[in-house]
């Protein structure tokens, strides 16, 4: 009976699928002399294609949910996309002869060694899933954090970079399809090979070690697959957003409910949403010009059908993170901490106005050139400053609340929806400072109240959330990668904010920063109780007294308020939103209040020297401030989580 | 042949124009500008006054490729991100920008005086902004006879493509390749689209240009132009060749299967009147070379 409902369900959309299809080769472009060569080396190719990678990455999103045990993990959250993508980025600007040996090689390396540099990171904790995802999420804004900015160095050169980002299936033969579908196949193969041990994944760590299971072979080997299948797709077609996402949650709607049945479901339900997706596009288009790249399409389409999704995703039980597991002892005087790192980022600031370079070398100024440069360098400092110390907080409300060490501004969609308020008012015609920051802010709450009226029914629980912040975020991110490629004076403009620079702020955004950040870190100083109760759980906060429901809508808002002020002034670096917290608490600074204080402090000291370091390195080039404050980071939280890890292990 | 001899001396001229000029600089202390655009830099260059300043030479020098540049301009970094402090340093006198950078005015005018213009606006034609500029950057600089000059050049180098090229029936499709599947097209709303015109020549590309980095349009498209000359502007991505050759589709475009692809070097496609020039002459000298295989 369910299993004849099930199957009807799945006919129904396969033959809508069908019928895009049908409609879309149908209304191709009638070309006299051409039109066979149309049909047979540019339409049927382009369709299969789609068909193919959907399943590709639908395969490759199932297994690393399973491995992962993260539904909100896939190819990008490993950083296989993105590495791909700086891979081609470097081959493009410095040995432009590698990829005479074939783009797809050198993107397929980079994939493959971006997810090595995650698993090897992940590989002395037992390939944690949290930690694995967490590096994963570094390296993946690393890597598109340097493929930006050469793609800004580099000018022209690198016009394909914006095609590939935005993953576009046309074809001009059947190259593709015949490696997709070899790799597919393979990729099935493998699958089905170790689908056993993957069941029994599902058990908690110990319970499947006492099985005897080879736990790491197991997950070595799906995760391999997964990555291939991913970057393979990244490789032949560019980056196709959500799809790896929202397969295994669309086999699921779709009645998959067992290890098998979603592995096997996936891969069918990725090829039907990317086939749909591309249909699509292509019947919107006009003049041969297609509505908009496909993988940013499957963005769009896929961010709101995973919010509908969202809805009917059973309830999970009382799911804790093993985050705890990352919390090392504590500091036994913490104000001596904080002093220290006071210092250290006074000791930055005065570097930062005085240490400078210019064509004849590095310089100390004083006197006149101080002087003259000071209207320069200081509101540099004291956006950068002031953004560092909003996004701190955010990412520290935002890791509280949730209980999710991966929350961030950005995994919370907010940077990207201040982002996409930007785009609007700047295709709307050039608009000056205090319009882009109204436009930013409304952006920033928009992605907010969407989100909160999503999750509401369900009482935000912490999984809820993230999951809805990342649709939301994905989608943003798709709304921003059209705008990027539809080109023009937006985009450019665009491009440089994501970018991520001080160049642009003045004496005027610079105090508004300064003043936005007092007035919104006050508050959050203020509700520090709030912040350490709701980590307990909800139970645990009613029972002592605090609002649940009316706590987290107000942090909430806080935190869309304060990424939107930051990224107004130095871009969406979100990445510090993650990092500052995380270094605050691994340092030993564990108590709500000494965690924002530290998180504060490390959070202006990453961005004021990682602005410093943008506008020396490459002089007279400078580089994204954001790129610079993950180089400086990235490592330093490498390090504190290796350490963590080798006490435990003792 | 002719055609090397000429440019030949057209360097010669172009270097002959400096020389007197540099000279005389150190008496008038001529106005010392610095621009963040590269149309403004061609132009500067072209009416023989280098700028102190400007911003990603080293792109510029593969890319646009000439005017030459003197070792003498500082390299302000990024387009979108210029070093300010290099800038301060230049001691510029003057400051041309344009649209594209326009949200880094008010940190401009705290160094220097500057004058704005609007060259490239989707929809509309570059060419008379393009003079204006030309004869407006010269004017400030007190150099006004050099603009009547560049804008004559220019001219005569268009009369000399014209006749060069007359009797070539078919339009022309100017083209970047993005990669192997996708390329950008210039429509009349680019100075290269005006450039086809005023050599005298079709463009196949009836619609507006599809702006920015981004080559937005599948390859597939060149279907529709099977009648016209396709002109590659370079540069062409390394990789875009080899899978050219194996894709059965470009095999069979009429443009193709005729010989009527023509590769030009790298020119910038949103200059001025000099990248005009030496795309006129560049894609004249490779267009009369096919019609004379064909």
């Amino acid at each position: 009976m369910a299993d004849r409902l099930l199957r009807r369900r799945w006919i129904g959309c396969a033959l809508v699928v069908a019928l895009a299809l049908l409609a879309t080769l149908a209304s191709r472009p009638v070309v006299p002399g051409l039109d066979e060569v149309m049909l047979w080396q540019v339409e049927l190719p382009r369709a299969t294609v789609a068909l193919l990678a959907g399943a590709a990455l639908g395969l490759s999103g199932a297994l690393l949910q399973r491995v992962l045990r993260n539904p909100i993990a896939d190819a990008s959250t490993l950083g296989i996309a993105s590495g791909a993508q700086l891979a081609l980025t470097v081959a493009l600007a410095y040995a432009p002869a590698l990829l005479g040996a074939g783009r797809e090689v050198v993107a397929l390396t980079g994939g493959t060694a971006a997810a090595a540099v995650v698993l090897a990171l992940g590989w002395r904790r037992g390939l944690d899933p949290v930690t694995v995802v967490l590096s994963g999420m570094m390296i993946s804004l690393l890597a598109g954090a340097l493929s930006a900015t050469l793609v800004l160095a580099r000018g022209d050169y690198v016009l394909s970079l914006f095609i590939w980002g935005a993953g576009a299936l046309d074809q001009q033969d059947w190259s593709s399809a015949r490696t997709l579908g070899i790799r597919l196949l393979l990729g099935l193969a493998a699958s089905a090979v170790i689908v056993r041990p993957l069941i029994l994944l599902g058990l908690d760590d110990a319970g499947s070690r006492s099985l005897g299971l080879r736990l790491l072979a197991t997950r070595l080997a799906a995760t391999a697959i997964a990555v291939w299948l991913a970057a393979t797709v990244t490789a032949e077609v560019g980056i196709i957003a959500f799809v790896g996402l929202a397969a295994p949650a669309f086999a699921g709607f779709m009645g998959a409910r067992t290890t098998r049945q979603i592995l096997f479901a996936a891969p069918l339900a990725g090829a039907l949403i990317l086939s749909f997706t591309d249909s699509v596009v292509q019947l919107g288009g006009w003049q041969g010009r297609d509505l908009a790249p496909t993988g940013a399409a499957t963005a769009l389409l896929g961010g709101p059908l995973l919010l509908l999704l969202l809805s009917r995703v059973p309830a999970g039980g009382p799911h804790r993170h093993p985050a705890a597991a990352l919390a090392p002892r504590r500091l036994r005087r913490p104000w001596l901490g904080l002093g220290l790192l006071g210092l250290g980022t006074l000791l930055a600031m005065a570097a930062t106005l005085c240490i400078g370079r210019s064509a004849e070398g590095w310089h100390v100024a004083t006197g006149g050139p101080f002087m003259e440069l000071l209207p320069l360098r200081w509101p540099r400092l004291v956006a950068a400053g002031s953004a560092g110390m909003m996004l701190a907080t955010a990412g520290l409300i935002l890791q509280r609340m949730t209980g999710n060490p991966m929350a961030s501004p950005e995994v919370l969609g907010v940077s990207a929806g201040s982002g996409v308020g930007l785009a609007v008012l700047l295709l709307a015609g050039g608009a000056s400072g205090p319009w882009l920051l109204a436009g930013m802010v409304a952006g920033a709450l928009a992605v907010l109240g969407l989100m909160l009226a999503i999750t509401a029914r369900s009482g935000l629980g912490p999984e809820r959330l993230l999951l809805a912040g990342v649709a939301c975020g994905a989608l943003c991110m798709a709304i921003l990668s059209v705008v990027l490629s539809s080109g023009g004076m937006a985009a450019y403009s665009l491009l440089v904010w994501m970018s991520g620079s001080t160049n642009r702020v003045g004496a005027f955004e610079a105090l508004t920063a300064l003043g936005g950040t007092l007035v919104l870190v006050v508050p959050a100083w203020l509700l520090t109780r709030w912040l350490s109760v709701l980590p307990l759980g909800p139970d645990a906060s009613r029972s002592v007294g605090i609002p649940v429901r009316r706590a987290r809508l107000a942090l909430a808002l806080l935190a869309a308020a304060l990424t939107a002020m930051a990224s107004f002034a130095v871009g969406p670096l979100s990445l510090i939103g993650l990092m500052a917290p995380h270094l605050a608490r691994l340092a030993g600074f564990a108590r709500a209040r000494e965690q924002l204080a530290a998180a504060l402090l490390i959070g202006a000291l990453l961005l004021i020297v990682a602005d410093w370091l943008a506008r020396l390195v490459v002089f007279p080039y400078q580089m994204p401030t954001g790129l610079f404050a993950a180089l400086i980071g990235v490592p330093y939280l490498i390090w504190l989580l290796n350490r963590t890890g080798e006490r435990r292990s003792r | 042949m002719k055609a090397d001899g000429g440019i030949g001396r057209r360097a010669l001229l172009a270097a002959a124009a400096v020389l007197p000029f540099g000279a005389a600089a150190g008496a008038k202390a001529a106005m010392r500008a610095a621009t963040l655009d590269w149309a403004v830099l061609e132009t500067l260059l072209a009416l023989g006054h280098p700028p102190v300043a400007a911003t990603e030479l080293v792109q510029f020098r593969e890319v646009a490729v000439e005017p030459p540049m003197p070792d003498s301009v500082a390299d302000l970094g990024l387009r979108g991100l210029p070093n300010l402090e290099t800038l301060l340093f230049a001691r510029p006198d003057i400051i041309f920008n344009s649209n594209f950078y326009v949200a880094l005015e008010p940190r401009l005018a705290a160094i220097a005086p500057v004058e704005s213009f609007t060259l490239y606006r989707p929809g509309h034609s570059p060419y008379d902004p393009v003079i204006a500029m030309t004869r407006r950057v010269a004017e400030r600089l007190g150099i006004g006879d050099a603009a009547d000059a560049l804008v004559g050049r220019t001219d005569a180098g268009f009369a000399q493509a014209r006749r060069r090229l007359e009797g070539l029936g078919r339009p022309v499709l100017p083209i970047n390749l993005g990669d192997a599947r996708h390329f950008r097209v210039f429509g009349f709303d680019s100075m290269i689209g005006e450039t086809l015109q005023r050599i005298g020549l079709q463009n196949a590309w009836a619609e507006a240009t599809s702006y920015s980095a981004a080559a937005p349009l599948g390859l597939e498209t060149l279907a529709r132009h099977g009648e016209a000359w396709i002109a590659v502007i370079g540069p062409v991505p390394p990789d875009a060749t080899p899978v050219l050759r194996r894709s059965a589709f470009w095999q069979a475009l009429p443009a193709v299967k005729a010989g009527r692809v023509v590769w030009l070097d790298p020119i910038d496609p949103f200059g001025a009147l000099p990248s005009a020039r030496r795309f006129a002459r560049l894609l004249t000298e490779a267009l009369v070379e096919a019609r004379g295989r064909g």
